[in-house]
């Protein structure tokens, strides 16, 4: 009852959970053109995902995985359907997750084991994959609902119905270990053995220890976050896809205008983030008030960005990469440390590119 | 040339204490008179002998030759010899053209024509201050403008200013200079109380520095230079570095995300702005007066309130916080030092002791229902000592103290509260360079043990050397941030006013 009368009053009020409020990017999170200005070492059409599998890096793109080599990148597999994630370890074992709704795993010798379902129903919103540190597969389910490919519906709905299961490699033993998660779309596996999730549409990271609830460990990120990866020298590293932004929280709260423009509107021009930067007048206000003689300012309101940060062992922000309003490495959806630098993968510049955090000063500055 | 003003050997005791001893002092006719010291000079005791607003206990004053011994301010305005206090002495419930016209009023008056006259009075001192407002309304810098020009507007022919500029910002601080030289050119002489040596350098034609209540330097400005002033002053070097950078010092890592402003809007004031605080660092925040730096700083301690509607979120450590009264603040470890120490930071009438209690009481600290003078004591003992107040003793009341150990106080009191964050408001306003020193060491030792601490200031050099990182305000939100090592003055002042 008491709940009740709380959210009411902050809907009157627009406090609290109805509270249109982004926190600010600053501090270790200042922005730069760092991300923008990265070297590019393969470019591909809308690179996903990262992994190490054990025989240099993989990266998959549409339907294809391929392997990063020193020009560019070489298909290994085409999987058939729209690959949505996958893992690697250093054993030279290979997991993908595909959007037809089943997950692919490839031992060292090429051999395939197919799992199709999980729990109940096809793994057809596999967000995340991860590999365990006893050997076996981590998933994490975007949405019980919705399809991949419907991730902006997902979000523009706030849904929360995501869940995280641990399996064996071959699929059997499958446990669900959380249910009720935003979007999950990073997992990683702390050095302690707890479980993080990136929980993309709650803007945070929880901790998912044994059946309790998730905790945060990272909060109110100015962002949405997407996957996240141990670093051998310590701390992390986490992807951020988009931005947060005041108009798109307002939206996400009208739930008559969203009906109306999820319904009448092409989804390409929604209130919503994006991967890509504005390439169209039909966008809304991508941009919006802040292109001066032709050239777009790079604080400008936008709904698509570039963004990837070092964290440290208590998963604090201790340094960023960014692409701003003006650049086009957007969409970054994983990074992936490769020796003395940090890949990253921009869907919306369609570009992989590589970071050498020894440039990097702890304060955000260039 | 016969002077205008002559003290000689002239002397005050409180209560047995000297606060000026034997002072021999000349003012010429038409001059600008540069009186430095560190707070507790007796700068301002020798200044009050001049205007009457106390009486020597020995040596005598001579004007234009003659002896005077002004018992009121009245009468030494009558001499034509007035002085612009630190502190403003306005009437706070009553319009600024009122206040100009204090004591001229005639049997009727008409308001318009008084408005009028104000406003033409305040223009042509180039002074941007609304002659309808009521003075309560008004920042400090503004007060001090009325103030100034009430002086100016007696046509006099000494005007004494103590620490004129302390809240002026620089556009503000080149129209009073601009001022100060057409006085001067009419005839007028002006004693100049401030701590700001490179104005002293730029604008005095005579420079006198006091220590521990005596002359110790007296020459033509041309002869000092910023050292040796400083030397005068406190007796021995202090570090001339203004920038830590310069220093060879690294900006401290950024801690733990301790509040998160976002959004918050406060009527015109403050408009959708939005930053974070972290652990163990200083965050220095620039903007010009009217900017709304402090006023955010007020809403996240509970002394102003944001819009009632969409006003924006607090987040202190990732929980929302909305402070109806600055207590639930200082429970939640949130502390704001005011800018303005006689109307919000202390109980003038009350002692150190008292005040300091006070600090601990509203933070709940005290843990009994009846005053314990025994704590009382012990907490006044533990902050006196911990940042060295200087008072004639224990229990000296706070109006007694110099402008730097009230500020000491203030602070103090804050800090009984123990504070997780702690927003201090022009620390250093109206304090000598050997108390900023120590002030500026304290407040880097809150942030090396791990405090969140916000330093606002309007001097660009203070905000350079304190600080982790450098935020910028303008028109009601933070607008820029600035790593130490790339911040300039021009670029900070060139993000605070485009």
């Amino acid at each position: 009852m008491i709940g009740v009368l709380k959210r009411a009053w902050d809907n009157f009020r627009g406090s609290g959970e109805a509270a249109v409020t982004v926190p600010p990017m600053d501090g270790a999170l200042r922005p730069n053109r760092l991300l923008e200005e990265a070297p590019v070492v393969a470019t591909a059409e809308a690179p996903d995902d990262l992994a190490d599998g054990g025989r240099g890096v993989v990266f998959s793109s549409g339907s294809r995985l391929c392997r990063l080599t020193p020009e560019g990148g070489e298909t290994i597999a085409d999987l058939g359907s729209g690959i949505t994630a996958i893992a690697g370890e250093p054993g030279g074992r290979l997991a993908a997750a595909l959007a037809s709704g089943s997950i692919v795993v490839m031992d060292g010798a090429g051999a395939r084991t197919s799992i199709a379902s999980l729990g109940d129903g096809p793994a057809r919103c596999v967000t995340a994959l991860a590999f365990a540190s006893d050997g076996g597969l981590l998933v994490a389910q975007g949405s019980a609902k919705r399809a991949h490919t419907e991730w902006k519906r997902d979000l523009m709905e706030r849904r929360s119905d995501g869940t995280l299961w641990r399996m064996a490699a071959d699929g059997a033993n499958q446990t669900r270990l959380a249910a009720g998660l935003g979007w999950p779309l990073g997992i990683v596996e702390t050095q302690d053995g707890r479980l993080v999730v990136a929980e993309s549409w709650r803007h945070r990271l929880v901790s998912i220890a044994g059946g309790g609830r998730p905790e945060p460990v990272l909060a109110d990120l100015p962002g949405y976050p997407a996957r996240i990866r141990r670093d051998p020298a310590g701390g992390y590293w986490l992807a951020l896809f988009a931005p947060r932004n005041q108009i798109i929280e307002f939206v996400q709260r009208e739930p008559a205008f969203l009906a109306r423009m999820i319904e009448e509107i092409d989804e390409a021009y929604w209130v919503a983030p994006s991967l890509k930067p504005s390439s169209t007048f039909l966008e809304p206000l991508q941009g919006g008030a802040q292109k001066h003689l032709g050239i777009l300012k790079p604080w400008a309101p936008t709904r698509s960005y570039g963004l990837v940060v070092r964290l440290d062992a208590a998963f604090r922000p201790v340094a960023s990469w960014h692409s701003r309003a003006d650049g086009t490495r957007h969409g970054v959806f994983s990074c992936l440390p490769d020796g003395d630098r940090l890949l990253a993968a921009s869907k919306g510049g369609d570009v992989i590119v590589e970071i050498r955090p020894g440039f990097m000063t702890t304060s955000g500055a260039t | 040339m016969q002077p205008l003003i002559e003290m000689k050997d002239a002397s005050k005791e409180y209560r047995g204490v000297p606060a000026v001893t034997k002072v021999n002092f000349v003012l010429q006719k038409g001059e600008i008179h540069a009186l430095l010291g560190e707070n507790g000079a007796g700068k301002s005791t020798l200044t009050k002998m001049m205007c009457g607003v106390t009486q020597p206990t020995s040596g005598e004053m001579l004007l234009n030759g003659a002896p005077v011994n002004f018992q009121t301010p009245a009468q030494a305005l009558d001499h034509g010899v007035v002085m612009v206090f630190q502190e403003t002495s306005l009437v706070p419930s009553m319009t600024v053209a009122q206040n100009l016209y204090l004591g001229d009023e005639s049997l009727f008056n008409r308001i318009r024509g008084l408005n009028i006259a104000a406003q033409t009075f305040l223009q042509s001192l180039n002074f941007n201050v609304n002659p309808t407002a009521l003075v309560s309304s008004l920042g400090a810098a503004h007060k001090q403008m009325v103030e100034i020009a009430r002086a100016v507007r007696k046509n006099v022919q000494v005007i004494i200013f103590d620490e004129p500029t302390a809240s002026l910002t620089p556009e503000e601080k080149r129209h009073f200079f601009a001022l100060v030289e057409r006085l001067k050119r009419n005839g007028v002489s002006i004693i100049f109380i401030s701590h700001a040596l490179e104005e002293a350098l730029a604008i005095a034609d005579r420079i006198t520095v006091l220590r521990d209540g005596e002359l110790v330097a007296s020459d033509l400005a041309k002869n000092f230079d910023r050292d040796k002033i400083i030397r005068a002053m406190v007796g021995r070097s202090l570090s001339s570095s203004l920038y830590r950078h310069e220093a060879g010092q690294e900006p401290r890592a950024v801690g733990e995300k301790v509040l998160s402003v976002q959004n918050v809007s406060m009527g015109t004031i403050v408009r959708n702005t939005s930053f974070s605080i972290y652990g163990g660092q200083i965050t220095g925040m620039f903007g010009l007066i009217g900017s709304g730096r402090t006023e955010v700083a007020k809403i996240i301690s509970g002394v102003a309130k944001r819009n009632f509607f969409n006003g924006g979120e607090i987040h202190l450590r990732d929980r929302p916080v909305r402070y109806r009264v600055p207590r639930q603040a200082v429970k939640d470890g949130i502390v704001y030092v005011t800018e303005d120490r006689k109307i919000e930071g202390f109980f003038e009438t009350m002692t150190i002791p008292e005040n300091l209690y006070m600090g601990a009481l509203a933070a709940g600290l005290t843990g009994s229902v009846v005053v314990s003078m025994a704590q009382m004591r012990e907490i006044a003992a533990e902050w006196t000592k911990t940042l060295n107040i200087k008072a004639i003793n224990a229990n000296a009341r706070v109006i007694e103290l110099s402008g730097g150990n009230q500020q000491k106080v203030v602070i103090a009191k804050s800090l009984a509260q123990k504070p997780k964050v702690i927003v201090f408001d022009e620390p250093t306003r109206g304090v000598d360079v050997g108390a900023i020193s120590e002030i500026h060491q304290f407040i880097n030792r809150l942030a090396d043990e791990g405090l969140a601490v916000v330093v606002i200031s309007s001097y660009l050099p203070e905000i350079m050397n304190l600080s982790d990182r450098i935020l910028v305000c303008r028109s009601g939100r933070v607008v820029e941030e600035f790593s130490p090592a790339e911040a300039t003055e021009e670029k900070i002042m060139y993000a605070a006013v485009h």
